[in-house]
């Protein structure tokens, strides 16, 4: 974005004096001077002596200065300057090369950091005379293109290096071979931009590259810095030019890269770790065996306490190479990477890169293990993490949200309500409306582990407005946002007390809740499903809330059941029916009516039928837990639900399911088996004597008066054992009301189990 | 009838179920969320008394043989209130985790000991007498061992009486829900014995609830 400004009237504030009477030793000071288009006419006078002057002016100008670059190349300073580098290189003589150098300067400067620059350095043509002032026999001019041409490199809109292009492959050697470290510096610059695709890599080792690049590794310490990093682009995630350099002379070269992990130089010991690690990301098997991980883990630690960029870069080293990786965190937790990270971020003040980095460094610490971020927590320095989350750089309030998230992984810590604390909240509360979208989701993920809180109370996250700004958040257009919002509100009912649910409940309404169950995005449908399954689980009057707006919610549950687009929704859907199944009478009628519907609908397979006969083990296990919750004979209803599952075909899945090579699986078949009697018909009788198993024929429809079989009465008495010790809680935690006995009576065959009765609507006494 | 398991049928085609791991499998009544309720026993010379016990699992994560949760004792004769403790377990999948403590003073000797007050270790114990089970699969072995180990008071202080310096060698029974301790301490003479049965507290049926990390 260019800045305009209203700049002043030429005549108020430029310089009006002929610039030939003005001597140079009263030139006003540079930062005094206003861009203007009279610095375009000095650039373009024939006085040599005049140009050097604008163009050093010009340079002063912009260093650094972001603003004065836009509007000298708003004015059209950087094809002037071009003009100039162009002439001065037909020219001869001192002055010449004072102009070379100037304009060179200038135009590295230009393209510091800044795209429009980039784009008018590129534009005006002057790339090619940068690069042919590599070959000057002046070393201040090779000097002063390298490191505009360096500068330039570092841009993403520069060009690729075309290998191929005449006489450029011996440029690039003879960067390397050069003793100048401005030209190693350059060389580097070019390879790590031209290297991205693998087929540019290749490219590179085929001429010859590679092994300057080795060659070099033994060569001055800007030759041996330049290689290393010319090392790490071209080998980066390249399995072919990784291997080349590990076969490199049986060996050599990876050693040679090892022992320079020891050089005395820290920078040459940083760079040679990042390109052990760019080869351990390749493959691990390259270091394995030698102790080198160990060793490259141990060597970063020491790294990190070096001042400046090397400290910085350090720890930004450490991250990439543990990350994902348990063992190598474990690696860095022994040589106490913690303890000298939380030291170095309880020094104040810090750089925002340093400080970025040292965040970034904890977070992958604490990602996966429990003992690091113990560790973390132990040393004190979690104070640090919150009050960055205020920091003025962007950066850094990312990386401590980064930070943030990982450490609220800790279920203890979540468990003691740790972080449930107004320090740590109401900053993240307040990251959610980031102008950055990444910062707004890793504060959304950081807060989705918070509000997992197993004893205390959630009033206080809903008193700071938490509730209501995750309830906006869940009709983001992004879909991440949505979904992740969903997640904290999900996380934020596991097991919430009946209040929270209410809260949750009125701020989210029942609407919205079965809107967001049938989103287009199957992460925001699985979490949505998942806020109704920790709706509806706890307490028995939480089942209400699958009913609430004449049953909207259940049934957009049951649509999406019978279109799952992913296991996760259908896991999740199958819980919320198999909740509510776990309830009264008519709660288990609801469902069952839901599933014949569906089954009665005839176009695809009922969702039960294909859920137990799924790939994932997982939905196979919610949906016997279904069937369980509905032929559960805890309630009056049961013998008719289990006539229609039968009927349904359920227990013909049950008998193909006694082979399930999952344990859970097997072990909730087991039990949803033995509900189901074995013959068909069967009808409850009144009378249940706790112990008494007779094979009755005496008033049942299906009686034949035919002698009781023994064998089959203590067949029957043995499955009643395993029934009632498998699932022994569903005849003995009935909502209150008096025991009523209930029997179920197959032909030649009686089960009886006890329960009570109650008004499956009625609020629990 | 040893359980030291070959697989001798093909790999299964569906999922969960890793028919490489050699690890305890998922068992839903042992996931987060799921309660439990019965009594721990004490009893020696001096007492014999029965505590009720309510435990709640919070975390759940067999790839590193990690499991959390609460206990809350209720009736205990030294408090005024229920008393409720946070705890850790290791769970025995010879991954993460032996037969073999390796600390809070319990030798190789007390494990063995510990563990064969277990109906269900006994399959196991000769293996495990060998190289601490570490050869076993227990992918379908239809119980689950652990250690809990308390680690702080959530509701009383450390001066309430009880001491929670021991832990316990636990079984769950994956195919009834039922839970099964022993409590050691070496500096603590009674006999513990903790059991517990899945509860569904109050319904007719099993509710689930869950939660995500991000």
């Amino acid at each position: 974005m260019l800045v305009t400004l209203s700049l002043p009237s030429s005549t108020s504030h430029e310089i009006t004096l002929p610039l030939s009477t003005m001597p140079a030793s009263v030139s006003p000071a540079a930062s005094t001077i206003r861009p203007s288009t009279d610095t375009l006419i000095r650039l373009a006078s024939s006085d040599h002596g005049v140009q050097l002057k604008a163009l050093r002016d010009v340079k002063n100008q912009i260093i650094g200065n972001r603003t004065k670059k836009l509007v000298y190349i708003k004015l059209g300073a950087v094809p002037a300057v071009a003009s100039v580098l162009a002439d001065a290189l037909d020219g001869s003589g001192h002055s010449s090369t004072d102009l070379l150098v100037q304009s060179a300067a200038a135009l590295g400067s230009f393209a510091c950091g800044v795209d429009a620059g980039v784009r008018a350095v590129l534009d005006s043509g002057a790339l090619p005379c940068l690069i042919q002032l590599l070959s000057n026999h002046d070393e201040k001019v090779i000097g002063s293109a390298a490191r505009s041409l360096k500068l330039l490199y570092q841009s993403k809109l520069a060009p690729k290096y075309d290998l191929s292009e005449n006489g450029s492959v011996e440029l690039l050697h003879s960067l390397l071979n050069s003793e100048n470290e401005n030209a190693n510096g350059l060389a580097a610059s070019i390879i790590a931009h031209s290297c991205k695709a693998s087929a540019e890599q290749k490219a590179f080792c085929l001429n010859g590259i590679l092994a300057k690049l080795i060659d070099l590794l033994g060569g001055s310490i800007s030759q041996r810095d330049a290689s290393l990093e010319s090392l790490a682009s071209i080998m980066k995630s390249n399995h072919e030019v990784a291997s080349q350099f590990v076969k490199y002379e049986r060996g050599q070269a990876l050693n040679l890269l090892v022992n320079l992990t020891n050089e005395r130089s820290t920078r040459t010991r940083l760079l040679a770790c990042a390109c052990l690690i760019t080869l351990r990301n390749v493959s691990s098997t390259y270091l394995r065996g030698r102790g080198t991980e160990t060793k490259l883990v141990r060597y970063l630690v020491e790294l990190l306490e070096e001042p400046g960029q090397v400290g910085e870069e350090a720890s930004f080293a450490l991250s990439s190479f543990i990350e994902d990786d348990e063992h190598l965190q474990k690696l860095a937790f022994d040589a106490n990477a913690i303890d000298v990270l939380c030291n170095h971020l309880q020094k104040d003040p810090l750089q925002p890169k340093r400080l970025e980095g040292i965040l970034i460094a904890l977070a992958r610490m604490c990602s996966r293990l429990e003992f690091c971020r113990a560790k973390f927590l132990q040393m004190q320095a979690f104070n640090s993490v919150s009050e960055a989350l205020h920091h003025d750089c962007a950066d850094v309030r990312g990386a401590a949200c980064i930070c943030m998230r990982n450490v609220t992984r800790s279920v203890q810590n979540l468990s003691a309500g740790f972080f449930m604390n107004e320090n740590i909240v109401i900053p993240l509360l307040e990251l959610l409306h980031d102008p950055n979208p990444f910062i707004q989701l890793e504060a959304l993920c950081a807060i989705s582990n918070i509000v997992v809180n197993f004893r205390t109370s959630n009033s206080s996250f809903i008193r700071w407005g938490g509730l209501k700004q995750l309830v906006q958040l869940s009709v983001s257009m992004d879909p991440a946002i949505r979904s992740n919002s969903l997640c904290a509100i999900r996380n934020l009912t596991f097991e919430a007390d009946n209040k929270c649910k209410a809260e949750v409940f009125k701020e989210l309404t029942a609407s919205s809740l079965a809107s967001l169950v049938s989103d287009p995005d199957p992460s925001v449908q699985e979490q949505a499903l998942a806020i109704v399954r920790n709706l509806t689980g706890g307490s028995l009057e939480s089942i209400q809330y699958a009913f609430a707006e004449g049953g909207i919610i259940l049934d957009a549950v049951q649509r999406q059941l019978e279109c799952a687009s992913t296991v996760e929704s259908g896991i999740q859907g199958i819980f919320v029916l198999s909740n509510v199944a776990s309830g009264r009478d008519a709660h288990k009628d609801a469902v069952m009516d839901r599933l014949l519907h569906n089954m009665g609908s005839g176009s695809n397979p009922p969702y039960l039928l294909r859920f137990m006969q799924s790939n994932d083990s997982r939905l196979r296990t919610a949906s016997l837990w279904l069937v369980v919750n509905l032929a559960s004979p805890s309630c009056m209803g049961a013998s008719r639900r289990i006539a229609k599952l039968r009927k349904a075909g359920v227990v013909s899945q049950l008998k193909i399911m006694v082979k399930d090579p999952c344990l859970d699986v097997k072990v909730c078949r087991a039990g949803a088996w033995h509900f189901f009697p074995l013959k068909p018909s069967f009808e409850p009788i009144a009378d249940y004597s706790p112990g008494n198993f007779f094979l009755s024929a005496a008033s049942s429809d299906d009686h034949t008066g035919s002698v009781p079989d023994l064998r089959r009465q203590l067949k029957i008495e043995l499955f009643m054992c395993i029934a009632l010790r498998i699932f022994p809680v569903l005849l003995h935690s009935c909502p209150s009301g008096c025991p009523i006995p209930f029997g179920l009576k197959t032909r030649n065959s009686i089960l009886l189990l006890s329960t009570s009765i109650t008004d499956p609507f009625a609020t629990s006494s | 009838m040893p359980v030291r398991v070959v697989e001798t049928s093909a790999p299964s085609q569906v999922s969960g179920g890793d028919s490489g791991s050699t690890c305890p499998q998922p068992c839903t009544l042992l996931s987060v969320g799921q309660a439990f309720s019965g009594t721990q026993n004490v009893s020696n010379k001096h007492i014999d008394e029965a505590w009720r016990v309510n435990v709640r699992i919070q975390g759940c994560d067999l790839d590193h043989g990690y499991l959390c949760g609460t206990m809350e004792a209720l009736n205990v004769p030294m408090a005024d209130t229920p008393v409720i403790t946070f705890w850790e377990g290791e769970i025995v999948d010879t991954k993460n985790y032996t037969f073999f403590t390796g600390k809070w003073e319990a030798t190789p000797e007390d494990d063995i000991k510990q563990w064969s007050k277990f109906p269900s270790f006994s399959p196991l114990q000769s293996q495990v007498e060998a190289d601490g089970g570490k050869s076993l699969n227990l992918s379908n072995y239809p119980y689950i061992f652990m250690r809990w180990k308390e680690l702080y008071f959530v509701n009383v202080g450390t001066d309430c009486g009880l001491t929670i310096a021991g832990f316990y060698y636990v079984c769950f029974s994956c195919s009834d829900g039922s839970i099964n301790g022993f409590y050691y301490d070496p500096n603590s003479s009674p006999f513990q014995k903790l059991e517990l049965k899945s509860t569904n507290e109050g319904r007719p049926g099993f509710s689930f609830s869950s939660y995500e990390l991000q």
